[in-house]
């Protein structure tokens, strides 16, 4: 057995695009979208026209600069019209008009509208400049208001008291340490390629039954057993080099905070055995090479995105959260989040721990029923 | 000589197809046993039964006086397999490949060095050792897939038609290590399609076709059994030959004529009297050698490639 796992090893080493799928593409995947999303100005952009550009218009623009996470953009090159035609052909999500009177109705009292022009497929960015111009509209309200109470002759603690909500919100952060993206792509992503394996494995064991090996080597009197355990326990290797690479990686770059190590070495254990345990079950269980790269690919992507490895899964539906729930990779990411981001030791997240291990062996379970028929397929 | 081999009324069965129908025969110890049959005969599925790759449905295999199916872990570590494709690591090196092999056969340390070393010797590839088994010819690759079965020393080698797909020159090295494996004591089970391999290497044979043993014994009490005697005259202006005496069938061939007789001498003695007589000019008289391909063709009625 351990003649076949060095051997195995070695193959490993030699062949370059292993490396590749299972540590060079992650890598990339995590630079890429840690530089995307991780670095990216996450401010919105609001565009607006002033038209009466008076005083007045002018402090209504600048209430909204002060407020954090937008950027005001005046549009003066073009004419209205052919900014709303951008709206309706896709170019400009909301355009804010400031009207023309704007100051004179403001100081006759006399009701007075901004217009927000928008693309009616843009809900989720005109959501929030809708919100702000609500708020603002609010804002003018109070005013108002406390303007025509202190007029009744309130005084200002009584108008204060008056225009106080009834209600208010007060934040407080449950986590020691904070939600960013490199939290979710590291995890995410070595979580999906632990997967990847799954071609590999498929891969290697056909080569072996196509060239006449496994032939061969039945002809060694070699125990099918030590075969299948000699094959299999580089691939679990591998997983854990591959998960050590990328999570160190995360370390060292982008100083992805881990927790307790000991736990996310437990997990990576368990992914190891979870991934490489259903690569047996799916390799056993097909029929042909090209079949099994195509159902390890498609569960590979497929699963990984509803179990939250790409974006928080609470941003999925909910029927895709459901699902998330069921896949081995949704338990692997909540036991890494709970241990780098929530402060997890192992006793936190033994429930991860035991659906990766059942997951990994019931593939076990089924390779073993299974290899039988590949070992014949393989010598007739 | 004992017999190391005993094959008894062997049958195997793939579905609907039969391959092998009650194969019997018997390999005696120091011999190179020619398995000889087209492609399909069933020359592949005797040999992964002989190696306990694949089991029979019927019949008794004995192996060195044991019983295949109660003792074979013990048989199979004293027999080495080289299979008809070549199965060896592409991406490792002969020297990794060797010891991979050898220590699948329970072969380690110094010993499995030191044999790796002669293996190597012994393949003419001792200064590509380090290579990888990709950069190697059809003819290499072959070598160090014979090589690969030899380093827990067996006592029988089993071949199954180790030369396809190669140049003469590498062919002519593989008989040469088989030659001296025969040397050295080794039984040898040669499996091929190609006679002149059989014709070469030889002593006994068993012809097989359709998955049925149709002869089998020393090869030159087989091809003078079976095959049929014949001259063959080419000469300048030569519209006919007359019919002589035990001439038993004449036909043309190439640019002469076959005469098929049981008297050679007799017949040749009588072609050059007749070529005085008449003026023949003779360009060439000589005796056909008997062939497996005759033999082949009496017993099936079909040529052996066909």
């Amino acid at each position: 057995m351990r003649t076949l796992i060095r051997k195995e090893l070695k193959i490993m080493f030699k062949e370059k695009g292993t490396f590749f799928w299972l540590i060079g593409l992650p890598i990339i995947f995590i630079v890429l979208f840690a530089s995307i999303f991780g670095n990216s100005d996450q401010t919105l952009t609001i565009h607006y026209l002033d038209q009466d550009r008076s005083a007045l218009s002018k402090t209504f623009i600048k209430q909204i600069e002060k407020m954090k996470g937008f950027k005001l953009q005046e549009e003066t090159s073009k004419p209205m019209e052919e900014q709303v035609q951008d709206i309706k052909n896709g170019k400009l999500s909301s355009l804010v008009v400031i009207p023309r009177g704007f100051e004179k109705k403001m100081k006759s009292g006399i009701h007075t509208q901004i217009l927000l022009y928008r693309d009616v497929t843009s809900d989720q960015t005109v959501a929030s400049i809708r919100a702000i111009l609500q708020n603002m509209s609010s804002q003018y309200r109070e005013i108002k208001l406390q303007d025509s109470l202190l007029a009744m002759g309130k005084t200002k603690a009584e108008v204060t008291k008056t225009l106080q909500s009834p209600i208010s919100i007060k934040e407080i952060s449950q986590h020691s340490t904070k939600v960013d993206i490199i939290t979710q792509v590291i995890p995410g992503f070595t979580v999906m390629f632990v997967f990847f394996i799954m071609i590999n494995m498929i891969q290697r064991f056909f080569k072996e039954k196509d060239s006449g090996m496994i032939a061969r080597l039945q002809s060694t009197a070699i125990n099918p057993i030590h075969y299948l355990l000699g094959m299999w326990i580089p691939f679990v290797i591998a997983v854990l080099v591959q998960c050590t690479t990328l999570i160190s990686f995360g370390y060292f770059v982008y100083d992805l905070k881990l927790g307790n190590v000991l736990a996310i070495m437990l997990l990576v254990l368990c992914l190891s055995l979870c991934g490489t345990g259903i690569g047996l079950a799916v390799t056993f269980l097909i029929s042909g090479e090209n079949q099994g790269v195509v159902l390890a690919q498609l569960f590979s992507m497929g699963t990984a995105m509803v179990a939250g490895l790409w974006m928080p899964i609470e941003l999925l539906p909910s029927f895709a959260q459901m699902i998330g729930k069921f896949t081995p990779q949704y338990w692997a990411q909540q036991g890494f989040q709970d241990v780098m981001l929530r402060g997890a030791d192992i006793s936190d997240i033994w429930i991860s721990l035991m659906i990766l291990i059942a997951y990994g062996l019931v593939g076990l379970i089924i390779a073993l029923i299974c290899f039988p028929r590949f070992i014949r397929s393989a010598t007739n | 000589m004992g017999t190391i081999l005993k094959v008894d009324r062997l049958e195997k069965t793939y579905g609907e197809k039969k391959a092998l129908q009650n194969v019997s025969f018997t390999v005696s110890q120091g011999t190179c046993f020619g398995l000889l049959g087209p492609n399909g005969a069933g020359k592949s599925t005797t040999m992964k039964i002989l190696t306990g790759i694949i089991q029979a449905d019927g019949g008794n295999i004995h192996i060195f006086g044991k019983d295949i199916k109660k003792q074979s872990k013990a048989i199979l570590h004293q027999i080495g397999y080289v299979p008809q494709s070549i199965t060896l690591y592409e991406q490792l090196s002969a020297y990794d490949n060797l010891v991979f092999f050898g220590e699948m056969y329970g072969v380690y340390g110094q010993p499995l060095k030191q044999r790796i070393a002669e293996a190597l010797e012994q393949t003419g590839l001792s200064d590509r050792a380090k290579d990888a088994i990709k950069t190697f010819s059809g003819g290499m690759k072959r070598r160090i897939n014979i090589a690969a079965a030899l380093l827990h020393r067996p006592k029988l080698l089993i071949l199954d038609e180790p030369t396809v797909g190669i140049d003469p020159q590498s062919r002519n090295h593989i008989f040469q290590m088989i030659r001296s494996l025969i040397k050295e004591g080794m039984t040898i089970i040669y499996s091929t399609h190609y006679m002149e391999e059989v014709e070469a290497l030889c002593n006994d044979i068993a012809i097989i076709d359709h998955g049925n043993v149709i002869t089998q014994g020393p090869l030159n009490e087989l091809l003078e059994k079976y095959s049929q005697k014949a001259v063959y005259i080419e000469a300048e202006g030569l519209s006919g030959i007359p019919q002589l005496n035990n001439v038993t069938k004449i036909y043309e061939e190439g640019q002469g004529w076959v005469l098929e007789t049981d008297t050679i001498t007799e017949t040749m003695a009588k072609i050059l009297h007749l070529a005085s007589r008449n003026n023949w000019h003779l360009k060439r008289l000589e005796m056909i050698r008997p062939s497996l391909e005759n033999v082949f063709l009496s017993l099936t009625g079909t040529k052996l490639r066909d």
